[in-house]
């Protein structure tokens, strides 16, 4: 379990273990009010590992989100493809894969246990089923007693695990996080970092970490993508695993290695301010 | 030591909770006698006032002479007739109007391409005040309660059509998104989404339509019709009877408050979730 530092000059995948999803040479493009066409992402090559942690990391206004949407399958990729484990197609992408954004998305019409079960509930489980199974969940990551509650009685770092909750009880392959800690406060973020990483070990879900946090990705994740700015390609793959290693997100944080680590990624993300326009 | 402020505390808290109950109840008292007081006060001036020959009688009325006339029209009936006719067709047009409105303007959400060719026509009828209409109801429909319904019903129908329309045209699409990668159909996201989330919308159009249906329903009333409160007050404008317009007009107040209460407490009702 060496973390190796140094970038690894090839896009391709780490040998051993299978891949859950293969992104293939990921192109998109839009048109702009003018009918200009705006390349967004340019080649993006990535395989992502069963079970693993991998964290996505680029400058703002990357195309992060518009990698996110052709992961989750929201949005087609102008060329390229997306293969799945055991060449599902992809076309099923949808319901392999269950994401947390940085807002909650809970119905604030319906309790934390109503919310949580939603995904049962569209697949027709019967009620009585559904709310055991739901405040079995809930009970278990310390919601139980909130079962009842609205949402807007619930502190933000709460609502959250209420929506990691509701994605996990339809036990998807992988699960998608687009930010989903940039709402709430240092303190609680830690927590839930190391609270959602431990809980996504258990389960052993293979999960994509889409931030711009560049400490967050080396806490939580096994490896990190770095994006190049916009038309967006993978600049740069690392091995992490510290938070593995240490069995914390928060003990990964006073590593040696972590600032090493910070140190290469921001250097990589070339970030300069006041440059984007010139 | 620290048990004892604990017990304390609890105890300040008991105390303030069933304090701040009573305090509550009586800002409540001391505001509805103020507002007893004002309009006590403004009938005794305008009483006064007509007294002292200071107002006309003749075009302001009096409270005196509204009191008799309300007592003439309540002994012979003709007062809760007249409420119970406008009532029933305000109530009919409002709530047919305004629940097959919204159904159609949640419909819609299903049907974008009809919705956005429509768009235009809605906006137009919106802005268009709907008594213009009323001539050609009434000759349609004739003078009885079926057309002052069918005005009341045209009245809120737009209105609930817009506003459920663009109210399920609110709703953020990340929800519609988590809907889908939880595997929801089409149809689970209308029901289990856009309805609830634009049932706040439904029922401020609601609370609008009020106004509208008793607006059309009484303006149909004073263009043709046998019955009701917008006929007594045209009736006995156009006799210069002051007092009984003034009858009229208060039983209007109080039917529109009425009916406004009403919707505030459904609208409680639905909405326990926003408040705990």
């Amino acid at each position: 379990m060496e973390a190796a530092v140094l970038p690894r000059p090839d896009t391709l995948a780490k040998s051993g273990g299978d891949t859950a999803i293969s992104l293939k040479r990921l192109k998109k493009t839009f048109e702009d009010d003018e009918g200009n066409l705006v390349e967004v992402i340019r080649d993006i090559t990535l395989d992502i590992q069963e079970r693993e942690f991998i964290s996505i990391v680029g400058p703002s206004g990357c195309g992060k989100t518009t990698m996110f949407n052709i992961i989750a399958g929201l949005l087609e990729p102008t060329s390229g493809d997306i293969v799945l484990r055991k060449g599902r197609p992809k076309t099923k992408r949808g319901s392999q894969i269950g994401y947390m954004l940085q807002r909650d998305l809970l119905f604030p019409w319906r309790t934390i246990l109503e919310n949580v079960t939603l995904g049962l509930e569209l697949a027709g489980m019967a009620k009585s089923e559904r709310h055991a199974k739901g405040l079995d969940y809930l009970s278990r990551y310390g919601l139980g007693d909130f079962a009842g509650a609205y949402p807007h009685s619930l502190s933000g770092g709460m609502r959250q695990r209420a929506a990691l909750i509701r994605t996990l009880i339809t036990d998807p392959d992988i699960i998608l996080l687009d930010e989903p800690f940039s709402a709430l406060d240092y303190q609680t973020r830690l927590v839930l970092e190391d609270e959602i990483v431990s809980i996504l070990r258990e389960f052993g879900k293979t999960v994509v970490l889409i931030t711009h946090d560049i400490g967050e990705a080396i806490a939580m994740s096994d490896r990190i993508a770095v994006m190049t700015q916009r038309p967006t390609t993978v600049k740069n793959l690392y091995d992490v695993g510290l938070s593995l290693e240490h069995g914390s997100c928060i003990k990964a944080r006073s590593d040696s290695r972590y600032q090493d680590l910070f140190d290469t990624i921001w250097a990589d993300l070339d970030i300069q301010l006041g440059a984007k326009h010139p | 030591m620290s048990t004892t402020t604990t017990l304390t505390d609890a105890a300040t808290k008991r105390k303030t909770v069933s304090e701040r109950k009573r305090k509550a109840r009586q800002i409540f008292l001391q505001d509805n006698l103020a507002r007893l007081l004002i309009i006590g006060v403004v009938l005794f001036l305008w009483q006064v006032g007509v007294n002292h020959k200071l107002i006309d009688p003749f075009l302001m009325g009096s409270p005196l002479g509204i009191g008799t006339e309300a007592w003439r029209m309540i002994s012979t009936g003709q007062l809760f007739t007249d409420t119970v006719a406008t009532v029933q067709a305000t109530v009919a047009g409002f709530l047919g109007g305004s629940i097959l409105g919204s159904l159609c303007g949640l419909l819609l959400w299903y049907a974008k391409r009809l919705a956005r060719i429509l768009d235009p026509f809605f906006i137009a009828l919106n802005g268009l005040p709907k008594i213009a209409l009323a001539p050609m109801i009434i000759i349609w429909f004739g003078s009885g309660m079926f057309s002052k319904i069918a005005l009341a019903f045209i009245a809120t129908f737009v209105v609930a059509v817009l506003t459920a329309y663009q109210g399920s045209h609110q709703i953020d699409q990340s929800l519609v998104n988590m809907m889908r990668s939880l595997g929801a159909t089409k149809r689970q996201i209308f029901a289990k989404l856009v309805i609830p989330a634009t049932m706040p919308w439904i029922i401020s159009a609601f609370r609008l339509n009020i106004g509208f249906a008793l607006i059309a329903e009484v303006g149909g009333e004073f263009i043709a019709s046998d019955k009701g409160l917008g006929r007594l007050i045209f009736v006995n404008g156009n006799l210069f009877n002051l007092n009984a317009v003034w009858v009229g007009v208060f039983a209007l107040m109080a039917v529109a408050a009425t009916l406004y209460f009403l919707i505030t407490q459904v609208e409680k009702r639905l909405f326990a979730w926003s408040k705990h």
